[in-house]
């Protein structure tokens, strides 16, 4: 009988004891926590081998850590460093590492560095690394599209990538647009009249196919007058005065209609335009 | 001609590096069909050896080993044979009646004769009403009836038992020598060791004394009565064979 | 024929009755129940967490009853000489140790199904709960990944079985086996960055070659290791699962035969 009570004062004591030094502990935790501050990332090949079959766990545990992280500083209002974003883009580089296609991490990793930190160059890795495990994605080249086109405006980058996300979504006529409006101010006429002719096969739709056609047939005008003139340019070694001069020269028979009814005109920088601006 | 034989066996253990320890020296043998043999002799004389090389489960450095006129490698002849280990231990999450099952099955038995053996087999040692608990809830003594019905459950022509006695009670004690005496006038043949004197000159043809790995001593009961306790005798041979080794 | 399977079935129910067997499935139910409740912390990708969670439990849980349950199956036979009651009926040490194989085989079996149908709740519930436009995911590809890990456990057995038949103690064929796993999910990565950093870091001939031998003596987990195509629905050739499928046939026939080898001259004194 005594022994037991024994037993339990001993139980009972150290059953508090125990929820007194845990709580210490936290505390000190926390305070080791703010002097280590960001831990060292291991390096992917590392992490791959220690993993062995579980890699897809490590990324999700690698990724939820960071977005912890991250969530703290929002939580408390504080700002970033360079140093943790950089932290940032290497735990999301490293989940991505061990599961290529691991979603979360590229999209948390791209739109934060890109507008949170302004990293764009590593936004821009994580995603293009995305663009490649991710094939069937249309999102991926999507933001890519756009970070280039908005962050470091290169039409013609952003051009590429919107075309390739276009390809990727059937249903996507805005996108399309897009891609094509850049490709032709970025002077990727060639591309932007591949690119519609693709989209154009995986479209059903009658009125989107007609807006299509009619892009694609003032594409292909002015794809053909750009090829006219470097035709010209090789012949004649000098610049095209007017395209009116190409069928003076006997190059083209005909300047050809733009189906939304402007004009055709060799703009100052020598790319050619349309009077319509395809509206 | 001699249903189990042992041909100048000697069996060597290694016991360390280059260390090794003869359990069995020269060992010759014969036990004919139909008798009724005891294995006596002190702890550590090598009877149980004796017994594992009969069953393959471990094989002579010398001599060989003959069961039914063939080699006791040839795994064809354990159909006709009933073993009972020292100490016996069974998969233990089982019951009786699985077990007698994979006895049986492996050793060519139909499923129907299996289901009447192991009925009449559990009710001779006394575990019909236990039979559907594991052994591991077993006692020791349970755990040894098991064994003896696993050894019986294909109506074996030999029988050999390591110390079938031991951890049973007087009554499972006198249910092995009644089994004993029933498989002898079947017309079985028993092979078994023993440190059960009185249970020994009751049932046996014959005693065999085995002292150091050497079988000093083969006394045949039925025609040369012993004029003295076996007692003695065990006594006066190992006593015999402890001086000589002196 | 008759001995093998015997052996086999008794080695299954002695496995599939131990305790530790329902304390395992007591462990993957709980990671399961954990895994719905941990999807939500996530974005978008939230099948494929699930995915990653819940047949990493089954995997797990397969490996834990084959090296706590199923070494120990070799262990009591050989310690504690239950044996004896297997290798005194006709049955051969070869035929002993191939039955026990299977019994391993079907002990996987058991638990692959069992756990491997159960897995899937926690995807459902996760696809009901959040399921993104751009996610891929396929219930094959998912339920092939569950084949796979059997397949993998399968191997394992082998290995197990291997070590059991060369050592004389249970503790050490538990290690060998467990370092052989351990090696056999890495060697394909170490392999891979030894290709890739060659340039950068001096990699030895040496070294090189024995990762090369390591490579093809240990068996290549990561062959047979389909969580990722399970999580994101990366389709999967049929010359793949033909490769990887006759790779395992070949590498289990290796382990057993080299077992029975060791066994047929083994003592149980
Ligand atoms: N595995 C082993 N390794 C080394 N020596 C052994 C081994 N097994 C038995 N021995 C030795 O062989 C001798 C014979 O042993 P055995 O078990 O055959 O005796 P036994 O006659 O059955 O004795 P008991 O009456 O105690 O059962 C003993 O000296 C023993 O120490
Ligand atoms: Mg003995």
């Amino acid at each position: 009988m005594r022994s037991l009570v024994i037993s339990i004062l001993l139980i009972s004591f150290a059953v508090i004891g125990n929820v007194f030094a845990l709580n210490a502990v936290s505390l000190e935790r926390e305070k080791l926590r703010k002097e280590e501050g960001i831990s060292l990332v291991m390096p992917s090949a590392v992490a791959r081998i220690a993993a062995l079959e579980f890699k897809g766990i490590f990324a999700d545990i690698i990724f939820s850590r960071a977005m912890t992280y991250y969530g703290g500083k929002l939580i408390r209002k504080e700002e970033m460093t360079g140093e943790e974003w950089d932290w940032i883009y290497k735990n999301m580089a490293l989940a991505t590492d061990l599961d290529n296609y691991f979603l979360d991490p590229y999209y948390f990793g791209a739109m934060n560095l890109s507008w949170g930190a302004n990293k764009v160059k590593e936004a821009n890795a994580l995603l293009e690394k995305a663009v490649k495990y991710r094939d069937w994605d249309w999102t991926i080249p999507f933001y890519l599209g756009f970070n280039h086109f908005y962050f470091l405006q290169d039409n013609e980058k952003a051009s590429f990538y919107l075309m390739e996300s276009a390809k990727r979504e059937i249903s996507g006529s805005l996108i399309a647009t897009l891609a094509a409006r850049l490709a032709y101010q970025g002077r990727r006429t060639e591309n932007a009249v591949i690119f519609l002719e693709e989209i154009l096969k995986k479209t059903d739709d009658n009125t989107i196919r007609n807006s299509y056609e009619m892009r694609l047939n003032t594409l292909k005008g002015i794809f053909f007058l750009e090829k006219a003139v470097a035709v010209y340019q090789d012949r004649f070694k000098k610049q095209t005065e007017g395209l009116d001069e190409l069928v003076a020269k006997g190059i083209i028979t005909a300047i050809p209609k733009d189906p939304y009814g402007g004009k055709f005109y060799i703009d100052k920088d020598g790319s050619i335009k349309t009077t319509s601006e395809m509206r | 001609m001699a249903i189990i034989s042992f041909d100048s066996i000697i069996k060597d253990y290694k016991t360390g590096f280059r260390k090794k320890k003869t359990a069995l020296k020269d060992f010759s043998l014969g036990i004919h069909e139909g008798e009724v043999f005891g294995f006596l002799g002190p702890n550590g004389a090598g009877k149980s050896t004796a017994i594992k090389i009969l069953l393959n489960l471990i094989f002579p450095t010398h001599g060989r080993a003959e069961i039914l006129g063939k080699g006791v490698g040839d795994k064809g002849i354990r159909r006709f044979i009933g073993y009972l280990p020292e100490n016996p231990y069974f998969y233990d999450y089982l019951n009786p009646l699985e077990l007698l099952k994979f006895a049986g099955k492996t050793s060519g038995v139909d499923s129907m004769k299996i289901q009447e053996r192991t009925e009449e087999l559990l009710n001779t040692v006394g575990l019909w009403n236990e039979r559907k608990r594991a052994i591991r809830n077993y006692s020791k003594g349970m755990v040894q009836r098991t064994g003896l019905a696993l050894a019986l459950i294909h109506d074996p022509k030999i029988v050999i038992l390591d110390e079938p006695m031991t951890g049973l009670d007087p009554i499972g004690r006198r249910h092995v020598i009644d089994m004993i005496l029933k498989l002898k006038s079947e017309g079985k043949t028993i092979f078994f060791s023993s440190h059960i004197l009185q249970d020994i000159e009751r049932v046996c043809d014959r005693i065999g004394i085995l002292v150091n790995g050497v079988l000093v001593r083969v006394i045949d009961i039925k025609s040369e009565p012993l004029g003295k306790p076996l007692e003695d005798i065990f006594i006066e041979e190992t006593e015999k064979a402890g001086r000589a080794k002196e | 024929m008759i001995a093998i399977w015997s052996v086999a079935s008794i080695t299954f129910k002695e496995g599939i009755k131990n305790r530790v067997i329902f304390g395992i499935f007591i462990i993957a139910l709980l990671l399961f129940a954990a895994t719905t409740v941990v999807t939500t912390l996530f974005m978008r990708d939230i099948v494929k967490v699930a995915v990653d969670l819940s047949l990493s439990t089954v995997s797990f849980s397969g490996l834990l009853t084959l090296l706590f349950v199923g070494v120990n199956l070799f262990g009591k036979d050989l310690d504690k000489r239950t044996i004896y009651m297997v290798i005194s009926r006709p049955i051969s040490r070869s035929e002993y140790l191939i039955g026990k194989f299977f019994g391993l085989v079907m002990l996987s079996l058991t638990v692959v199904v069992f756990l491997g149908i159960l897995s899937a709740l926690p995807v459902i519930i996760s696809k009901n709960f959040y399921y993104y436009s751009e996610a891929r995911f396929n219930w094959l590809i998912f339920f092939l990944a569950v084949v796979y890990i059997f397949v993998k456990l399968a191997v394992v057995s082998s290995v197990i079985t291997l070590f059991a038949s060369l050592t004389s103690n249970s503790f050490i064929a538990l290690v060998l086996s467990l370092v052989t796993y351990i090696i056999g999910q890495s060697t394909e990565s170490v392999r891979l960055l030894l290709a890739s950093q060659v340039e950068k870091i001096e990699v030895s001939p040496v070294v090189s070659y024995m990762v090369d031998a390591a490579y093809y003596i240990f068996p290549n987990f990561s062959a047979f290791d389909l969580k990722t195509q399970a999580a994101h629905g990366l389709s999967i050739s049929p010359s793949y699962i033909l490769w990887t499928g006759l790779y395992a046939v070949f590498y289990i026939t290796v382990a057993v035969a080299i077992g029975t080898l060791a066994f047929r001259r083994r003592e149980f004194p």
